[in-house]
């Protein structure tokens, strides 16, 4: 398991570095700097040298890195990273060099908590929050009852919930937000990525059920579910779900944690419904000029609409200037970035914007190799629409003192970065 | 220029200021976005401002692609800001090959040829700076013109110098070097020391590879030396620390060691003035440490050239002195300089005895603190080395080997073993001093130092029983290295019988002593100890039962060599008592050919000839630099041979080394230098060549490994020869039992006689070499052409008698049925005689044109003699195709089957 806990700035400064066991010296850090800070070429977020494995994270140009001596489930070390990183984002609102430098003993507290000799522990927020303060604390004030209280927590079957939790207003909320990734000039990969995220201000310990789709497919290998049917690749679950009882019912039941958690992540590959068509024109004339026409079409119900997009046109890199001509919208050519970013602020199901734009190229040109048309990258947001098509058909909450609760659902379908299109 | 620069300021703060890269790349992309955008609008006022910002974001690593021709445009401009920033890029953006460069060869050309000396300066920088084997041809003679015109400033000369020096180490080939010499000699009279110094430069290079074109500026030298040094005629600006201008003088002193020393009595007597003021003004070390370089640096390098000059003179006894206090001196720089000029001494000198003197303390340097003067200490010893001193120098080295640093010791191992051998006072000093070598160090101990010894001791007979009983004590220790037992095992498996009686030394003693060490070996030292057993099988049969164990052991090891060696072995050893075949195998091993040390070799190219600056001496006393020239020279001979490298043509059957003969059949005789190799000889060789000579296809040798092949076609004066190597033996290379092919294009250039040689060299266990004559010859680019009777009589008799027809009778057998029967170049019956056969063909040579050659064979079959008679054009021809038309029909005494 991990056997060091480092988190680099972009420079490659060591901000924070913990290790868990014995079997390195603090000089680790170095071997990352040189082969991966300061080696520009490296991408893989694994690194192996020798028996040792570097996993990273890129976030907010810091880099969170565990090192390992054992042949570690890569899966879990990732997961581990992603949890510290949300860890800290729930602790002080964001993370960059300058958040855990202002918070590097909360920092070093949290990754003793969350890990031991390696081993990843409780890693929930809520209950991490209950002994892990940012308020000074004064220890004789602690009554005995609430310190034996978390222990019965952290150790007892429910660890991720009080029992105590009271509410005046019995609440829930669901959020479904899916990020699609697109490659096409036809379509050559489309994905979606989806998240359900709940925050439940419940009382008590109340008994969840979740339905989605009828049709609902979970892993392929079952057989399809007809052609319109919601097919998931693989999901995942929150702790608090029930896995037995998912694999011999398929129904979703779970004690919830309190407040906000990511209830179930999914991944689906087919029927992925497209919000946004992109048409681009891209022709260039002789060696001096390159004319653009680009059209994006809103795909869905004209109820709904597509706000936040923006289109981020490459130009050959020997572009001198670029004309742009938008009816909606505003378009403009960014030369530090070699591209023309044009933006609408909103767009209708159903309407179609049209762009055009002339680029001029300087044609005296050493080694001039030819443009390899980078492609087009959209970024955007819908609320209400589902590009899998995934529908929270019910969610029912059963308490012993059966309140009434009331629950929200809403859904976001977003891109960002990872929807292109080629020409 | 601060102010109109503002932009390029700002652009480089911004980017300073980036914080990450990120943000540097955007700034960069948006200003070279905007370049292009004003280069675009040809806005010709500020062209310098961008192009000095792509240079800028050039040298942070980032590719620039645009600018280059506004650069060109700009080394035209007339202002200077603007031409220096266009040379700048110039020289920045554009390598050697680039197309831009023949754009601005022009402008350079009209800036050298300029009248205002900043414009020459920058033209020969960029020139120095590029270097481009296009402008070096186009530029090189302008450069010359601008270094020897007696109207160039004094700076532009040195420039011009250097730039040229700078051309001449890229592109040797575009300097007019010997028609320069005179010019470029002349210019090391001029008045200003510093021209004087870069042309000295300059001739310093060119006279390494010009030497006689260079001669005029021995006088020279030594006149500027004795101006300098005597004279003191220098301006004050050149004087370093009281000395005048070191740099030149120390460049002078070396340029003079290239040449052989003067004849004319006057040169000689000044040259031997300044060096004795050299040496004189050395005599008391002054306090300052930059006057003390300065003094030392030209000292050493007169010393250097009194030692090059005679060995004898009193000069070199001075020397001699002043390098005793050297070696000895607080100063680590001075010992090494000492002692290394120490070894220069003693490469030359005749007598040693004033190095002698100091024995002491150059072993004591051996223990220096600086590993550069140790490894000076150790070149030293090994130079001063003679038969008096061997033992003892010997001797500290082998102590002093134990503690040496790892870098230091293959080099001592090497030098010990090879002064061991050459000052050998007896053998036995000989065989213990490389003993306790290996023992010693044996993992620098190379194979060739445990071969050697093997060697000298079977060639010398009284030797050989010292040598076991010395091995045997040396392998008695708890720790052998490998090469002892491979030494050990070999000298014990020869002559273990020897010692074999005597006590402690028996065979059973011996086997196990051997045998506890080859746990620990691996498979080729095992190997070789099992030879020592089957040698032991046969002279010691008390213990074969041992042996016989160990061979049955070892023929089921997974090591394909040691298990075939083991089952031949066991198969030798079981045969029964009274057969002999067994003795005959391990039959004492013959002594070897006298061969020169390999160890010379290995140490020679150790060192190799690194330095730009050519050493005149090598360490290692004077018979190694004597053997170093004969060397060279040999060198010398084998390159003018014209003969290939053994390329790689075909893995380990390397070496097809096609002799000159080879590439262009008919130039053979033209090399009477190249020592034609020897060809390979024997009856069956011969049979097959001559059968070849005839024939299109067929074997031209074969041996129990390989065979070759040959298939031929020729087609007017070209030819083409495949040849086929076939081996005939288990893994390697070329497959078990199959081919490869090689093919050899011929072109008969002019007339020859005799046939190319091919040579082959390939890996069979060891290196194996056979030289085959091929089945070339001058009838195989005869064509046959066709002629009507009167065609062919009236050739025949246009081209007359003798000396362009040869002629010979000889006897034939006749075929049973009474006939001839002849196909070659056959012509049908034209000779009014029936019996007759004429034959008409046409020789095409590509430098010599075509021989045309007419054949009359006249039978006469009562008296079985046959006259044979062959004209041509060229009396050559005719006399070789008589000869070689003759052959088949005399010597087999019947007609050739085709």
């Amino acid at each position: 398991m991990l056997s060091a806990f480092f988190i680099f700035n972009q420079k490659g400064e060591v901000l924070i570095s913990r290790l868990y066991r014995t079997d390195f010296k603090r000089s680790i850090a170095d071997v990352f700097r040189i082969q991966v800070v300061s080696n520009s070429d490296v991408r893989s977020p694994i690194i192996t040298l020798g028996s040792t494995s570097f996993f990273h994270v890129r976030i907010n140009n810091l880099y969170v890195v565990a090192v390992t001596k054992t042949n570690a489930n890569a899966a879990l070390v990732f997961e581990f990273c992603y949890r510290f990183i949300n860890i800290c984002k729930s602790y002080f609102g964001k993370i960059d060099e300058e958040a855990i430098k202002n918070n590097f003993a909360l920092v070093y507290e949290l990754i003793d908590e969350i890990c031991d000799f390696g081993y990843p522990q409780n890693s929930e927020i809520d209950t991490l929050k209950s002994y892990i303060t940012t308020e000074s604390v004064v220890s004789q004030n602690i009554p005995a009852d609430e310190s034996s209280k978390i222990t019965s927590q952290a150790t007892g079957a429910i660890s991720w919930r009080r029992p105590d939790v009271k509410y005046k207003k019995n609440e829930a909320f669901v959020d479904v937000i899916e990020t699609v990734n697109l490659s096409m000039s036809n379509v050559l990969r489309a994905e979606v990525d989806g998240h359900i995220m709940m925050r439940a201000y419940l009382s008590g310990t109340p008994e969840c059920k979740f339905g989605l789709n009828d049709k609902l497919v979970i892993d392929k290998s079952q057989g399809g579910g007809g052609g319109d049917a919601v097919e998931l690749d693989d999901c995942r679950f929150h702790q608090c779900v029930r896995l037995n009882e998912f694999d011999a019912t398929r129904t979703i039941s779970f004690i919830p944690p309190d407040g906000e958690f990511e209830l179930m992540g999914y991944r689906s590959t087919s029927n992925v419904k497209l919000p946004l068509r992109v048409i681009p024109t891209v022709t260039e004339v002789g060696s001096g000029q390159v004319n653009y026409d680009v059209v994006v079409k809103a795909n869905f119900s004209n109820k709904l609409a597509a706000t936040n997009v923006v289109l981020r046109i490459p130009t050959p890199l020997n572009t001198t200037t670029a004309d742009c001509k938008v009816a909606t919208g505003k378009a403009k050519y960014a030369p530090s970035e070699n591209v023309m970013i044009w933006k609408i602020p909103r767009i209708q199901g159903g309407q179609e914007c049209i762009f055009s734009a002339t680029a001029i190229l300087t044609t005296s040109v050493t080694n001039r190799q030819v443009w390899a048309r980078p492609p087009i990258d959209v970024d955007f947001q819908v609320l209400m629409f589902t590009a899998s098509g995934l529908i929270v058909r019910f969610l029912k909450v059963f308490e012993k003192t059966s309140y009434q609760s009331i629950k929200w659902v809403r859904y976001l379908t977003k891109a960002s970065g990872g929807y292109q299109i080629r020409f | 220029m601060a102010t109109s620069m503002r932009g390029l300021t700002q652009f480089i703060a911004d980017i300073r200021g980036a914080r990450v890269r990120e943000l540097e790349e955007k700034r960069i992309n948006k200003e070279m976005a905007n370049i292009r955008k004003k280069f675009k609008e040809e806005c010709l006022t500020s062209v310098h401002r961008y192009v000095a910002k792509i240079i800028f974001t050039y040298i942070l690593g980032y590719k620039a692609d645009v600018g280059h021709m506004e650069a060109v445009n700009l080394i035209s401009s007339t202002k200077y800001s603007e031409k220096q920033i266009g040379y700048l890029a110039v020289t920045l953006l554009m390598h050697e090959n680039s197309d831009f460069l023949r754009l601005v060869v022009n402008s350079i050309r009209k800036d050298l040829e300029s009248n205002n000396e900043v414009d020459n300066c920058l033209a020969l920088h960029a020139i120095a700076n590029v270097g481009g084997a296009e402008m070096a041809e186009a530029l090189a003679e302008d450069v010359h013109r601008l270094l020897i015109s007696p109207t160039s400033q004094t700076f532009v000369k040195k420039k011009a110098a250097l730039t040229l020096l700078r051309l001449y180490r890229k592109h040797p080939e575009v300097i007019q070097s010997a028609e320069w010499a005179l010019r470029i000699v002349s210019i090391m009279d001029d008045h200003d020391l510093g021209v004087v110094i870069c042309v000295t430069s300059l001739i310093m290079a060119l006279a390494q590879d010009h030497l006689d074109a260079y001669s005029v500026c021995y006088t020279k030298a030594v006149d500027r030396l004795h101006k300098l040094v005597i004279g003191h005629e220098y301006a004050a600006t050149y004087a370093y620390y009281k000395v005048p201008s070191p740099w030149l003088q120390v460049k002078l002193l070396r340029l003079l060691q290239y040449y052989p020393p003067s004849e004319d009595a006057a040169v000689r007597s000044a040259l031997h003035q300044v060096l004795q003021t050299i040496m004189a003004n050395c005599a008391e070390p002054s306090k300052n440490v930059q006057h003390n370089n300065a003094q030392h640096a030209v000292l050493f390098e007169a010393i250097g050239l009194a030692i090059h000059l005679d060995t004898n003179s009193p000069l070199v006894g001075t020397a001699a002195i002043l390098l005793a206090r050297f070696i000895s001196s607080k100063e680590t720089n001075v010992r090494y300089l000492g002692l290394d000029t120490m070894a220069h001494l003693a490469a030359r000198a005749e007598s040693l005895e004033p190095i002698k003197k100091h024995q002491a303390t150059i072993i004591m340097s051996l223990r220096d603190k600086d590993i550069s003067v140790r490894r000076r200490a150790l070149d030293l010893l090994y130079s001063m080395c003679d038969s008096d001193n061997s033992e003892l120098i010997v001797g500290e080295l082998l102590r002093y080997l134990k503690v040496a640093d790892y870098a230091l010791r293959e080099e001592m191992v090497l030098k010990v073993a090879i002064l061991t051998e050459k000052y050998a006072t007896s053998y036995k000093w000989y065989v213990d001093t490389i003993l306790q070598l290996i023992s010693a160090a044996g993992d620098h101990v190379g194979d060739e130092v445990w071969y050697r010894v093997v060697q000298i001791v079977i060639n010398t007979e009284d030797l050989q029983e010292y040598a076991a009983k010395v091995a045997f004590e040396h392998l008695k220790a708890p720790s052998t290295h490998e090469s002892l037992v491979k030494v050990g095992g070999y000298i014990l498996g020869e002559y273990g019988h020897l010692i074999a009686n005597e006590p402690g030394y028996s065979p059973a003693e011996q086997f196990q002593l051997l045998h506890s060490k080859s746990q620990f070996c691996v498979a080729a030292t095992r190997s070789l100890l099992l030879t020592t057993y089957v040698k032991w099988v046969n002279v010691f049969p008390e213990i074969k039962p041992q042996l016989v164990n160990i061979f049955d052991r070892y023929r089921h090891v997974l090591d394909a060599e040691l298990q075939q060696r083991a089952c031949e072995y066991f198969a030798l050893a079981s045969r029964p008592e009274d057969d002999d075949f067994l003795p005959n195998v391990c039959e004492e091993m013959p002594p070897f050919p006298p061969r020169v040390s390999a160890l010379l070799g290995r140490l020679n190219r150790k060192h190799g000839d690194t330095e730009g600056d050519k050493r005149t001496w090598i360490h290692g006393g004077k018979e190694a630099n004597l053997d170093k020239k004969a060397i060279e020279t040999k060198v010398v001979a084998s390159d003018s041979n014209g003969q290939a490298d053994p390329s790689d043509i075909m893995g380990s059957l390397a070496g097809l080394d096609l002799s000159a003969p080879g590439n262009s059949a008919a130039a053979a005789p033209e090399q009477g230098s190249s020592k034609p190799p020897r060809a390979a000889v024997g009856p069956s060789i011969d049979k097959w060549l001559e059968k070849l000579t005839y024939h299109g296809e067929g074997v031209l040798y074969e041996d129990v490994q390989i065979q070759v092949g040959i298939k031929s076609r020729y087609q007017g004066h070209m030819g083409q020869v495949a040849i086929y190597l076939g081996n005939k033996i288990p893994p390697n290379t070329i497959d078990a039992r199959s081919q490869s092919q090689q093919l050899l294009n011929i072109e008969c250039k002019k007339f020859f006689s005799q046939p190319p040689i091919l040579t082959l060299s390939y890996l069979a266990g060891s290196h194996q070499t056979v030289s085959l004559k091929l089945p070339v010859t001058i009838t195989k680019f005869f064509e046959h052409v066709k002629l009507d009777q009167a065609d062919f009589f009236e050739r025949w008799k246009l081209i007359g008698g003798a000396p362009r027809e040869a002629q010979s009778v000889f006897p034939i057998d006749l075929a049973p049925s009474g006939q001839l029967d002849l196909k070659k170049h056959k012509e049908g019956r034209i000779d009014p005689n029936p019996n007759n056969i004429v034959a008409a063909g046409v020789l095409h040579m590509s430098l010599d044109g075509k021989v045309g050659c007419l054949l009359r064979l006249e039978p006469n079959q009562d008296a079985k003699l046959c006259r044979l008679t062959c004209r041509s054009t060229s009396e050559e021809v005719s006399a070789e195709v008589l000869k070689l038309i003759s052959k088949p029909l005399t010597a087999a005494r019947r007609p050739p089957q085709s």
